[in-house]
């Protein structure tokens, strides 16, 4: 059919080619100066009035108009027109099935592609959930959530040392790193020129593409023989961890803080100026809590990759099952210590491991859910 | 050399506890592994012992302390004992280094020195021999243990000193005659009578070719020196 369609509208010269965003329009009525759209039943060619007439007020299927037809022009399947217009001949875009099915596939596989996030996501929790569920009947919960001492040979599995340490070792990083973070994005936004941006910004960039265990390869051979050297000791431990892993979010925090501040105005920064104020009590009183919200986001999201970050943390934070017992005494986190026990663990010790994951698993959704809650309380504020 | 062409061989390490579960499971051929098996591990397992190996404990070079008893390796690694100072030495604390819980040299030190004690948990636990190795050898106060082969300087840029265990030097001929405290022996572990290529490979580790050669090379002892102990 389309054949016979495409063959006897191509009379009419097509002044502008149909945009692809046109063709789906939800909704039309009848009226003058409206969209219109019709489909044919039949594969017969009839005329503007006739196909008004036929369809009805049906509305069964949606196309779109682009130009003026002539009333008495024969019609085709899918065609659209716009009532009451004036009708020169000609200047008629055909929508035809295979368009049509075209659409329909490509909206297919674009939603199948958003699927598999999800699908993933939901696969990944239910599968560490299966496998750490086992821990409510092995160790109990309670020891499980409770307990300060893991010892896989010796059938102990408390893991409050590696809760305490993911916190130790995040909350330090962001005490350092997000400072460092906001003010390069100041820097970066607000004062350097285009020039020395334009260095500073890839420099920046690059810090979040170095693999987690080459920072750990840094810490191992920079950072912790200097601690050791200012600090006695071997040089693992929390402080180590803090400073690579503070230099790790720093891209992170910094590109979303820059963000951020680039969605302010300009002309909120330009009427601080009218007030008289410098530039930096611009920054800081009107720039810096305008963009607040955005920034607690970014911060949670650089806390986000640091409790998750294992390589580099494992490679310098000593893994000793312990609770935190200075800044340079060996801790361990929850990652960590999943990385090292996974390799051989089994029964008991590798359910406690899942128990852990799922334990991450949940700490990561619920920062994420916090940024939701508060860009959502954000545009409440705003709106 | 030659007769083994075409058969390639696929190393992966992870300790040797992932060794012996790797043979448990079939994930692979030969499961190697530098600790003999617990109670009731895989009990289809077959053993075959292919080097021996000491354990020395290290300090660094500038720590004066050269001589050490196993009671006071065991109370230093039990957190009993916490300054250098109390065995003798310097007045400096002791940083204990300790390796993670699938590795086989903490199973052979826990089962030779330990005698049943827990380790200090606030000691730092490092995954690889090499690591042990270097952290010793730049941290004056530092305590750890490694295979007796790889005190040689040629297994790392700065030197670490080898502790004369109750009176007896980690020397290869101390351990192969059996007086130096601390032995262990390297495993090869199949599920099942070695067969086929995997029976191929496991003679020719064996052979005085590799047995003289890459095993000695490595720092460990042939196991053909002690005939056969385990």
């Amino acid at each position: 059919m389309s054949d016979e369609t495409n063959r006897d509208l191509s009379a009419y010269p097509i002044e502008e080619p149909l945009s692809e965003e046109f063709v789906e329009l939800e909704e039309f009525r009848h009226e003058e100066g409206e969209l219109v759209d019709y489909q044919s039943d039949s594969d017969d060619l009839g005329t503007l009035d006739e196909a008004v007439e036929e369809d009805g007020g049906r509305n069964s299927f949606v196309d779109v108009l682009i130009g003026n037809v002539d009333a008495d022009a024969p019609v085709g399947i899918d065609d659209q027109f716009v009532l009451g217009e004036e009708m020169p001949t000609g200047k008629l875009q055909l929508v035809t099935r295979q368009t049509q099915i075209k659409e329909f596939t490509l909206m297919s596989i674009f939603f199948a592609c958003a699927i598999v996030a999800v699908l993933g996501v939901t696969l990944i929790f239910a599968f560490v959930a299966y496998k750490a569920f086992p821990i409510f009947t092995e160790v109990g919960i309670g020891n499980f959530l409770t307990g300060t001492e893991w010892s896989g040979t010796e059938g102990l599995f408390g893991i409050v040392p590696f809760i305490v340490g993911s916190f130790v070792v995040t909350i330090g990083a962001l005490v350092i790193g997000a400072p460092l973070a906001v003010m390069t994005a100041v820097f970066m936004s607000e004062l350097a020129s285009p020039k020395i941006r334009s260095f500073v910004r890839p420099a920046v960039e690059l810090l979040a593409g170095i693999p987690s265990v080459v920072y750990g390869f840094f810490g191992v051979v920079v950072v912790a023989p200097f601690i050791a050297r200012l600090f006695g000791g071997v040089g693992f431990g929390p402080l180590t961890a803090w400073i690579i892993l503070a230099i790790m979010i720093v891209p992170t925090i910094a590109t979303l803080t820059e963000d951020a501040l680039g969605a302010i105005p300009m002309g909120i920064r330009e009427a601080s100026f009218a007030m008289g104020a410098n530039q930096w009590q611009t920054i800081y009183k009107v720039v810096l809590p305008a963009a607040k919200l955005g920034i607690i986001d970014a911060i949670i999201l650089g806390m986000g990759r640091a409790i998750g970050e294992t390589m580099a943390v494992l490679m310098v934070v000593g893994n000793a099952p312990q609770l935190f017992a200075g800044i340079t005494a060996p801790i361990s986190t929850l990652t960590s210590q999943i990385v090292l026990d996974m390799g051989y663990a089994t029964g008991t010790q590798r359910t406690a491991l899942f128990g852990m994951a799922a334990i991450l698993f949940l700490i990561s959704m619920s920062l994420v859910l916090f940024v939701r809650l508060l860009s959502r309380f954000g545009q409440e504020m705003s709106g | 050399m030659s007769q083994n062409e075409g058969i390639s061989v696929l190393v992966s390490g992870m300790g040797s506890s992932a060794g012996i579960e790797a043979a448990v499971s079939g994930t692979a051929e030969i499961g190697t592994s530098s600790r003999e098996l617990h109670d009731g591990e895989g009990e289809d397992l077959v053993d075959i012992p292919i080097a021996y190996d000491g354990i020395a404990a290290i300090v660094n070079p500038h720590n004066p302390v050269d001589e050490i008893t196993t009671e006071q390796l065991r109370a230093i690694y039990s957190g009993k004992v916490t300054n250098w100072s109390e065995i003798g030495g310097e007045d400096l604390p002791i940083d204990i280094i300790n390796r993670d819980e699938s590795s086989g040299t903490r199973d052979a030190f826990a089962s030779n020195i330990m005698d049943g004690e827990r380790f200090d948990v606030g000691a730092v636990i490092l995954p690889g021999t090499g690591q042990v190795r270097e952290v010793v050898a730049r941290s004056r106060g530092a305590i750890g243990y490694i295979s007796v082969g790889f005190v040689d300087p040629r297994f790392g840029t700065d030197p670490v000193k080898a502790l004369v265990l109750d009176g007896v030097a980690p020397t290869d001929d101390n351990v192969a005659n059996g007086s130096y405290p601390i032995s262990r022996v390297l495993h090869f572990f199949t599920n099942g009578e070695p067969e086929g290529a995997t029976l191929q490979y496991i003679k020719y580790v064996l052979s005085p070719e590799v047995q003289q050669g890459a095993v000695i090379e490595a720092g460990y002892l042939p196991v053909t020196t002690l005939g056969g102990q385990d």
